[in-house]
């Protein structure tokens, strides 16, 4: 008998985890895997009718193992919005197997935007067919998010471009007059250049206690940058809308979308102009979300946490290490880093310290191996330093910043014997330090080729929808519930998004509004059964 | 190296004067070695620690160690450290905890254990071998008040065969724990003339370069907050950076590294 010349071959990745998520043409839930592979993690699924897809979802491997024991049991909020009836992610939101509260809640008030970039996740521009909320409908979303939270952390006025809806002031003041404790205002700008008056209205709301937080698109500095992802050079007018909030006295985080092969060298210089700028406080690097409007896109070399972490190191290597960024352990902690810095800014050098440095943060924030609770007070502060509803401006930011810099000295704050020879009172000391804190987040929002339930179920930051509902921000742009949204909101007929893909070319056309839907007219119902929880017996006999 | 005898004891006088120092401790923190708890945790582990177990931490501090592994795996400690001030501290913080009765410290010499022979189930000790000036010594009163069967764990730092920089071998660098640094082999060498065979190593490279990021960063918060004081205690902090910088460098090269050693008496 003849030998058998095959020979049995290893599979090239080590599997991991086996998930749901979505097939990103027809959003049908189906089945996933997310396997590694060359160091690097990916998420596969199969879509009965559109074949298989893969995508990077985390560019270290080491880093995405390390980071699952800072996972915090998550807070059951008040109130559930809906039921369970077919499962994540068709329930949102949110439904009683939602794994988390809501740290952060989004309130989009307009599809319609004064510009109308390449890059958008939400698909806004002059569009004729859009909508806008009125005052009660705002009131009643905030009623929704206060009836969940009791007390929320942060509420974001989004859009379309919040700044251009006639009533956004009205709801500054409605947010303010609820428990509401930070507002956050995302835009692109170009009124906050332009318009003292309103700056000077926002200035007048942003009060001790409530602050409002100027949340800026800010994505580099080259005029390609500009070009590439808003359409326009809005180099000068960013310049004039920092200088008017600086003048205010209002605080600003800088958000940079950040592309492959765009604006990655840039990352960088954002930190370091976010640092030396009196107004800015923060810096948000966002891979671009391949959502809504994008440019095309290769789903195995998108830019993940990881890699912004690393461009950042490499690009500030005096300043920083990949380990000063430390996974949110509010959220699933691969999709979201922080770190805080401690800046010193003096004509000779800017010092700057990473408090991660500072503080063993994994003794604190590890809730799988720990047996013996760390100081409690120092742990809830530093959860609320590494939380999604975490705002340098915010007072619950400011006051966990002061209690973790004073249990730098010993890990645990022992004032008996608060070094009484060399007569140093750290904690005094540190209690100016909120001052010099400058915080940096890398946040990476899934995409309907990234999406994995297993993170969307521990989301923390929500949209509020006009009919009462928190969806997880990644569901709302990835799964089809914008265009459900959307659709019912203007009534117009809006198609689902398909992403961007190079793969995907040649079963896309182009929407109405830039993105790109299937060109063959799928019919399927906006958000799509799962058909995961069939409902059936294993095994059909 | 050859030291004598007078240096030899200068050395560890000013080592454990330094450790017992409130700005020492300010700049290195709860936790004086590399790893902290995460790496205590890890030796308990591999040490197979079980309840009711006598330990002994040789150079234990301000006992975060003896807290913990008495906290965590329900063993006795007994302390032992050079500096009078850190025992008291070691004391105050273990009747704090409430662990008195089952964490204790002594005043004295790792090469001089103020222990009966014979009496413990283990002996550990983290980043402090390679400060002791007569390790041979240290290593056979391990092997003294271990009892047959019992387990030395050691955390320390390693040198590479080609040595340090001249600059980390000077009296200064001894309390940053890496002047007498020796290779892995050297340290097993050490252990195994003590009567104490090696059976268990690790690498934590990793561990002793955040540690030098942590002096770092203390010594920049402390020049952020409080300069002048700082200079009026006597740290000189441009002479911290260089050493941390020094040592950073000698780490990236390979040079200098951490392990987790245990070792058995027959």
């Amino acid at each position: 008998m003849a030998l058998d010349e095959r020979r049995k071959r290893d599979r090239d990745e080590v599997f991991l985890e086996y998930t749901k998520s979505i097939c990103p043409v027809c959003k049908v839930v189906v089945d996933a895997q997310v396997n590694i592979r060359n160091d690097k993690v990916y998420l596969r699924k199969r879509c009965a009718e559109h074949g298989q897809f893969e995508a990077l979802v985390y560019g270290d491997a080491q880093a995405y193992l390390a980071s699952s024991r800072f996972n915090k049991p998550g807070t059951i909020p008040l109130a559930f919005q809906t039921e369970v009836r077919d499962g994540c992610p068709s329930d949102c939101g949110l439904c009683p197997e939602h794994k988390q509260h809501a740290c952060l809640g989004i309130v989009e008030v307009n599809t319609s935007c004064n510009l109308d970039c390449p890059i958008c996740f939400a698909d806004s521009g002059h569009q004729p067919d859009g909508y806008s909320i009125t005052l009660e409908q705002c009131e009643r979303m905030l009623d929704v998010f206060v009836e969940a939270e009791g007390e929320p952390e942060v509420v974001m006025f989004s859009g379309g471009e919040p700044t251009i809806h006639k009533h956004i002031l009205d709801f500054v003041d409605a947010a303010q007059a609820r428990p509401i404790k930070v507002v956050n205002l995302n835009t692109n700008g170009i009124r906050l250049a332009t318009d003292r008056r309103f700056v000077a209205a926002l200035a007048e709301r942003n009060r001790p206690g409530r602050p409002v937080n100027v949340y800026l698109q800010f994505d580099g500095f080259d005029e390609r940058t500009h070009r590439e992802i808003r359409g326009r050079d809005l180099r000068e007018l960013k310049r004039r809308a920092l200088d008017n909030c600086a003048e205010a006295g209002l605080t600003v985080t800088l958000v940079a979308a950040i592309e492959r092969g765009l604006n990655e060298h840039e990352v960088g210089d954002v930190v370091r102009f976010g640092i030396d700028h009196p107004a800015v406080r923060s810096v948000a690097f966002q891979p671009v979300t391949h959502s809504g409007r994008h440019l095309e896109f290769d789903p195995l070399t998108r830019l993940t946490n990881s890699d912004v972490i690393e461009l950042i190191a490499d690009q500030c290597p005096d300043w920083f290490r990949v380990g000063d960024f430390f996974p949110v352990p509010c959220c699933f902690p691969t999709c979201r880093s922080i770190t805080y810095l401690l800046v010193d800014r003096k004509p000779e050098r800017t010092d700057v310290v990473p408090i991660p440095r500072l503080i063993n943060l994994e003794e604190y924030l590890d809730y799988v191996s720990n047996r013996v609770m760390p100081d409690a007070a120092v742990r809830a502060a530093l959860e609320k330093l590494w939380s999604a509803s975490a705002f340098m401006g915010a007072e619950a930011t400011a006051h966990s910043l002061e209690i973790t810099a004073a249990a730098v000295p010993r890990g645990t704050p022992a004032p008996e014997l608060e070094c009484a020879a060399c007569g140093i009172d750290l904690p005094q000391a540190v209690k100016e330090l909120d001052e010099r804190a400058f915080m940096i987040v890398v946040q990476d929002f899934q995409d309907p080729y990234t999406l994995n339930v297993k993170q969307l179920m521990k989301c923390c930051v929500e949209e509020i929808t006009p009919d009462g509902r928190l969806i997880p921000f990644c569901a709302y742009n990835s799964v089809g519930y914008r265009e459900q949204v959307r659709e019912q909101m203007s009534g117009v007929k809006v198609a689902d998004v398909v992403p961007n893909a190079t793969e995907l070319q040649p079963v896309v056309t182009d929407s109405p509004y830039g993105s790109k839907i299937a060109s063959n007219g799928d019919g399927r119902p906006a958000v799509a059964r799962d058909t995961t929880n069939v409902g059936r017996k294993a095994v059909q006999r | 190296m050859t030291t004598s005898r007078a240096d030899a004891e200068r050395t560890k006088a000013c080592c454990a004067a330094a450790y017992g120092n409130d700005a020492v401790a300010l700049v290195l923190g709860e936790s004086y070695h590399p790893g902290g708890l995460t790496l205590t945790r890890r030796l308990a582990e591999v040490l197979a620690l079980r309840p009711g177990q006598r330990v002994v931490d040789v150079a234990a501090g301000p006992g975060a160690t003896a807290r913990l592994l008495a906290a965590e795996h329900g063993v006795t400690v007994d302390g032992v450290d050079l500096g009078e001030p850190t025992v008291e501290r070691a004391r105050l913080a273990a009747e704090d905890a409430g662990l008195s009765a089952s964490v204790r410290f002594h005043l004295g010499d790792a090469e001089r254990l103020p222990l009966p022979a014979g009496a413990f189930d283990a002996v550990v000790c983290e980043c402090a071998f390679c400060t002791f000036p007569d390790k041979a010594a240290a290593a056979a009163e391990f092997a003294r008040v271990l009892r047959p069967g019992g387990r030395v764990g050691i955390t320390d730092v390693t040198v590479a065969e080609a040595g340090l920089p001249a600059e980390l071998t000077t009296l200064a660098a001894w309390v940053a724990c890496i002047a007498d640094a020796r290779t892995l082999d050297e340290y097993r060498e050490l252990l195994a003339t003590a009567g104490l065979r090696t059976v268990h190593t690790e690498a934590h490279d990793g561990a002793v370069a955040r540690m030098i990021d942590q002096i770092d960063s203390r010594v920049r918060l402390l020049r952020m907050t409080a300069a002048d004081r700082l200079a009026a205690a006597g740290v000189d902090v441009d002479a911290v950076l260089h050493y941390a910088a020094l040592a950073r460098r000698a780490v990236a090269d390979g040079l200098i590294g951490y392990a987790l050693l245990v070792a058995q008496k027959p």
